[in-house]
């Protein structure tokens, strides 16, 4: 590191960035000063965030300087980046879902800052309180609205005071309420001498909070200036830059101007309101306007994706929701997300809405589909080494032009494009171009929303732009200029409903399925179920709650709630863990050669010794063979599994090795009816519990199972998270292994076996959920006991195995269902 | 363009191999080159002729279970629904011939609707597959229990008959296997209804914007699974004169390994039925080879795990892209120019 004379707190000298060989940034300059408010100017996909990103450390730019608080930085990462005092609040917040609002805070803000106000739930509370954030800190943050989301992510970033603060967006989905509290705080953090950068679109916003302006086009700077010092009209042309287009085919020549082909009548949804066009024959309609005004979602309701009020009518048809799923044709923004199939090959992604006319009887003739679609990809001049490459091996601008195949194929009434040339590069663009003016041309509307101007300039006929779900301008003919739509998006007054508002409202009336969604419930209601089932068979038989009886279910129940608290580690983690089953065994039978009676007391030491370590050895190889090898949870540890029943069987090809008498009747020892195993699980699980809510491990390990991209970015080591959690399983496999020395006396290598599905089925009806991020210990445990209680109680009422299958089922399915069922009111 | 270079293009991706395919009959020769050096015996008349027919059953269950995994489920429901098919096939007519009939025609009503169950609880609840397979699993068990006690009778002599007899010196059993294989290769490959099955596994949010109807595709899997391990019990409850009340147990995990083997990804998408049948006939093979070499269980569970992990770890590895990338580096070109 090397020490300058700067005083800036953020310089970035000649940044260059390229993304698979094209450029984002090209020998960028880029200066904050302590105490600024610097504005980031340039429309979408201008480099603005890519330049934040290569500051923040989350991207690793191709050359250039980055000196943060006058210290020359050679290889940031986002956590030097955090530590040098920089904070960065993306678009898309970074907040982990199943956690709740105390604990999102708590894994980004220090401990040190979270006692100002003497206790920690009062600082969180003030930091909250601050941005008029009214939810309550125990509320889960998938129950809040995006608005409120974005909130959080602000507040946590304020509430640790950097250095430098970078903004990307802030007030994209922010009510107007949110936005002045937010650009008082924005003047307050600068007065106070906090470098800001504030990334925008909207013109009206640089003028009010900030000092300084730079502007960025085509991933080049265009200047920088005091804000007091330039025009509108300036910024405005250094934002859209002169730029002649040749690649765009001719217009419609407005032959037919009837403006009767295409008819939107008061299209409305929560995203969108009043939606209202009509087009000729021929035209290209375009969307306009800032991304995340409601362009996405007015096209995915036009295309039947989404439910909508209002009619569509084409060519004096109207057409309804489900017509318009199955006659339209969509090119989504999301293009690997639900565009393509990015694992089958270019012929089946293109062939697959217009099957049923390859048909030749009951199959699909290739000769024919192979014709169809070979004359489909040239006509659309396709680059593909085959026609049966996956259609991952494509360029960007490649696999559109199959999404394009696959949608003209389909002869669709209709084509909507969203965004159709986001990652596409600039020859493939114009052939785009000139497919859907070619497609418009024949007669089929098509409508392309999109946030490159420019692009709308060159191609469409007609251009509606939006702001916060309404339109507010609508061009045609020479209308249709880049000026006129940036100046409409930029300007515009219309106001987002107040939607934080409205969710405090909405919140209020789902208090009661908040309660049912908190990780307690399922306890609760555990232990309600296994009282009256042990009052039902007590009514039946007097025998039932005998110090027998009880220490008998009990100790059944320890082994696999050992066991079971493992696999609810792994759970948390989003992960699933197969081979706990055969690791008890396997361990249970390595002690065996070690521990049995006549040996010393070093022997039988080292045989306890030995299970820790063994168990370390497999938790390791399950999780290398995730993370390191890439195998599926499911394939990794199933694997593992067919291998440690193989070594089991190898050690002991059949059951022997009796265990010490006096470790076994040490390990069967119980306080009354109660046996001391039990006693220490339960001990255990609570502990664990307390330590899944309250220590930073607990936080990180739901944070890496509810959304591993957020937790990465919030600085969660994810590898090493995922690691501790397979090993953590695999030594509570080894206590099992401990508690069925007791049980079975003798070294088995069968055992174990069946509890692999037992602990699943026991954390399920404990209420962890496998997808990760949230789950209760002492629920695991109850599972545990109810499990084996239901299995005991059909012996007591005499009642045929065939009940206790039944039963488990029964169980099993409708706690899934009701836990799963409860989640689902959430939104 | 000529119309040669046009036929060119059709045929290299007519003639086709999968990855998983390939690695599998590799694996299978290789294999069965090994069992004649090593241990003549594994591959003698009779060995082969008790193998066979396990290895049709589990073919079976794995062509169900790879329909299942190609629409990113999982299915550990295989050992109940196997085991009940068993019990009603044989439970049912108690040795009585003529009541055969109606028992098989009852076990498939069975698998229909716990086909639809799992399907239901899957695809419209949003259940995770694991933990409402694991449930309906144990029902099925229990109707089982019910049903038999626990202990299935004498398979009857028309069933026995049914999967035992031959044809060209193969019993039926075998001859079963090879068509099922056959019949929902061609399905899933062949017809619609296959190719949309397929891309909808690949990625279900792409399928819906593509207009088709994704639950439907979705809720088959899971009755065509059952309606193929149903078909699986019955020829077993044929081939075992007096089977087990739990003959399904042996079922589950090999039905998953079968799959991974040949090379459905476990993530759902594109699936390889005849390859996971392959896979059967590999692991079947490979457990008769090191049983007569006379090597204890331990070990032979051990080669499995080995040769499963081998396997996973080829396709875990995306080599075909890397070999793609490079491909597309030097050799890109445009379809139309090619065929110039």
């Amino acid at each position: 590191m090397v020490t300058s004379v700067s005083s800036s707190a953020l310089l970035l000298s000649n940044i260059s960035k390229n993304f698979s060989g094209v450029a984002a940034l090209t020998d960028v300059s880029f200066e904050v000063n302590p105490g600024e408010v610097h504005a980031l100017l340039g429309e979408n996909g201008a480099g603005k965030s890519t330049l934040m990103n290569v500051a923040s450390g989350t991207l690793k730019a191709d050359g250039g300087l980055i000196e943060i608080m006058g210290t020359q930085i050679a290889n940031i990462t986002p956590a030097l980046a955090t530590e040098l005092g920089l904070a960065i609040v993306h678009q898309h917040p970074a907040v982990l879902p199943d956690l709740t609002i105390a604990e999102n805070i708590m894994i980004s803000v220090p401990e040190s800052l979270l006692m100002s106000e003497g206790s920690t739930e009062k600082t969180m509370r003030k930091i909250l309180d601050e941005f008029g954030f009214t939810a309550s800190l125990r509320d889960r943050v998938e129950t809040l609205t995006v608005a409120q989301q974005h909130l959080l992510d602000l507040a946590k970033a304020f509430a640790i005071n950097p250095k430098i603060l970078i903004l990307d967006e802030p007030t994209a989905p922010l009510g107007q309420e949110s936005v002045e509290i937010l650009f008082k705080k924005v003047h307050a953090i600068a007065q106070a001498g906090t470098a800001v950068i504030y990334i925008t679109h909207r013109l009206a916003e640089v003028r009010e909070i900030a000092n300084r302006v730079t502007i960025l086009r085509d991933g080049k700077g265009r200047g920088t200036s005091n804000v007091s010092e330039i025009s509108d009209d300036e910024i405005m042309t250094k934002i859209v830059g002169r730029q002649l287009e040749s690649t765009f085919p001719p217009k419609h020549d407005g032959s037919i101007n009837d403006g009767e082909f295409v008819k939107i009548e008061n299209l409305s949804s929560n995203d969108f309101h009043e939606v209202s066009f009509a087009a000729s024959k021929g035209e290209i309609i375009g969307i306009s306007g800032v991304v995340g005004n409601g362009q996405s979602q007015l096209m995915r309701s036009l295309v039947g994706l989404d439910s909508h009020a209002g009619k569509i009518i084409v060519n004096g048809k109207e057409i309804g929701n489900k017509e318009l799923l199955l006659k339209t044709a969509y090119l989504p923004a999301d293009r690997h997300g639900e565009g393509l199939m990015m694992t089958l090959s270019v012929r089946e992604n293109a062939s697959v809405s217009a099957l049923g006319k390859f048909s030749q009887g009951l199959f699909i003739s290739r000769k024919r589909e192979d014709n169809v679609v070979l004359a489909s990809l040239r006509e659309l001049e396709v680059k593909a080494p085959s026609m049966d490459s996956p259609v991952s091996a494509l360029s960007g601008g490649n696999q559109q032009k199959i999404v394009m195949s696959r949608s003209l194929l389909s002869e669709p009434i209709m084509i909507i494009a969203d965004e159709p040339t986001q990652g596409v590069d600039v020859g493939a663009r114009a052939e785009i171009y000139k497919i859907l003016r070619n497609v418009a041309n024949s007669g089929i509307p098509v409508i392309v929303n999109s946030s490159d101007t420019k692009e709308l300039e060159g191609l469409c006929d007609r251009v509606l732009v939006m702001s916060r779900g309404h339109i507010v301008q609508s061009l045609e003919g020479d209308q249709v200029t880049e000026e006129r739509m940036v100046a409409a998006a930029i300007q515009s007054t219309a106001l987002k409903r107040q939607e934080i508002d409205d969710a405090v409202a909405a919140s209020q009336k789902r208090t009661i399925s908040k309660v049912l969604q908190s990780d307690f419930v399922p306890p609760i209601v555990l232990t309600g179920m296994i009282l009256a089932l042990a009052l039902f068979i007590f009514s039946k038989n007097h025998l039932y709650f005998g110090s027998y009886n009880i220490n008998a279910v009990l100790g059944l129940g320890t082994g696999l709630g050992f066991i079971a608290l493992g696999q609810t580690i792994v759970l948390m983690t989003g992960g699933i863990d197969l081979s706990v089953g055969p690791a008890s065994g396997v361990l249970l039978v390595v002690a065996s050669f070690f521990v049995n009676d006549g040996k010393s007391f070093w022997i039988i030491a080292i045989g306890f010794l030995l299970i820790p370590i063994v168990a370390t050895v497999i938790g390791t190889a399950n999780s290398a063979l995730i993370r390191y090898a890439k195998f599926t949870p499911v394939a990794g540890t199933l694997t593992v599994y067919i291998a440690l029943i193989g070594i089991g069987f190898l050690l002991r090809p059949a059951p022997g090795g009796y265990l010490n008498a006096s470790v076994t009747d040490f390990l069967l020892r119980k306080v009354g009816p109660l046996p001391d195993a039990f006693i220490v699980l339960a001990i255990a699980a609570v502990l664990l519990e307390i330590a899944l809510r309250k220590t930073k491990w607990g936080i990180r390990l739901r944070a890496s199972g509810s959304n591993e991209e957020s937790a990465r970015r919030l600085g969660v080591n994810i590898n090493r998270t995922v690691f501790g959690a397979y090993i953590a399983s695999a030594l509570f496999a080894g206590v099992g292994a401990i508690i069925f020395m007791g049980l079975i006396g003798v070294g088995d290598p069968a055992q174990g076996t069946s509890y692999t599905l037992q602990s699943i089925t026991a954390v399920v009806l404990g209420g962890t959920s496998l997808l990760g991020g949230r789950g209760s210990f002492v629920g695991s445990l109850l599972g545990s006991v109810l499990m084996v209680q239901v299995l005991n109680a059909c012996v007591f009422l005499n009642l045929s195995q065939t009940w206790q299958y039944l039963f488990q089922g029964l169980l099993i399915v409708i706690a899934a269902l009701s836990y799963t069922l409860t989640r689902k009111t959430r939104r | 363009m000529s119309s040669v270079d046009r036929r060119d293009v059709k045929k290299s991706s007519r003639i086709q191999i999968s990855r998983g395919m390939r690695t599998v009959l590799i694996g299978l020769a290789a294999l069965y080159l090994a069992s004649a050096l090593i241990a003549p015996t594994s591959v003698s008349r009779i060995a082969q002729m008790g193998m066979l027919p396990f290895a049709a059953a589990l073919a079976i269950v794995g062509l169900g279970q790879t329909m299942v995994i190609q629409q990113g489920g999982i299915d550990l429901s295989v050992a109940g629904s196997v085991s009940l098919a068993v019990v009603i096939v044989t439970w049912g007519p108690d040795r009585h011939d003529n009541r055969l009939i109606p028992a098989v025609l009852a076990a498939f009503g069975a698998a229909i609707i716990t086909g639809l169950i799992n399907g239901f609880l899957i695809t419209r609840t949003k259940l995770n597959s694991i933990v409402a397979t694991l449930g309906t699993n144990a029902i099925l068990y229990g109707v089982m229990m019910g049903l038999s006690g626990g202990s299935p009778r004498r398979t009857t002599e028309r069933l026995s008959n049914f999967t035992n007899n031959k044809i060209f010196g193969l019993p039926h059993s075998i001859w079963f296997g090879v068509i099922v294989t056959i019949i929902v290769t061609v399905i899933l490959k062949r017809t619609v209804f296959g190719r949309r099955f397929e891309a909808v596994g690949a990625n279900a949010r792409a399928a819906r914007a593509a207009g088709l109807k994704v639950g439907r595709y979705q809720m088959s899997a899971y009755v065509n699974a059952q309606i193929l391990y149903c078909i699986a019990g019955i020829i077993l409850g044929g081939v075992i004169s007096q089977p087990t009340a739990y003959q399904g147990d042996d079922y589950v995990l090999p039905s998953v390994a079968v799959v991974v083997l040949g090379g459905t990804s476990l993530l759902g998408g594109r699936g390889f039925p005849a390859a996971s049948a392959i896979s059967a006939l590999f692991l079947k093979q490979l457990d008769m080879f090191v049983l007569s070499l006379g090597v204890p269980y331990g070990v032979r569970t051990l080669v499995i795990s080995l040769s499963l992990m081998i396997g996973i770890a080829i396709y875990a590895v995306n080599w075909s892209s890397i070999r793609q990338k490079l491909m597309r580096n030097s050799k890109s070109r445009t379809l139309s120019s090619a065929s110039a």
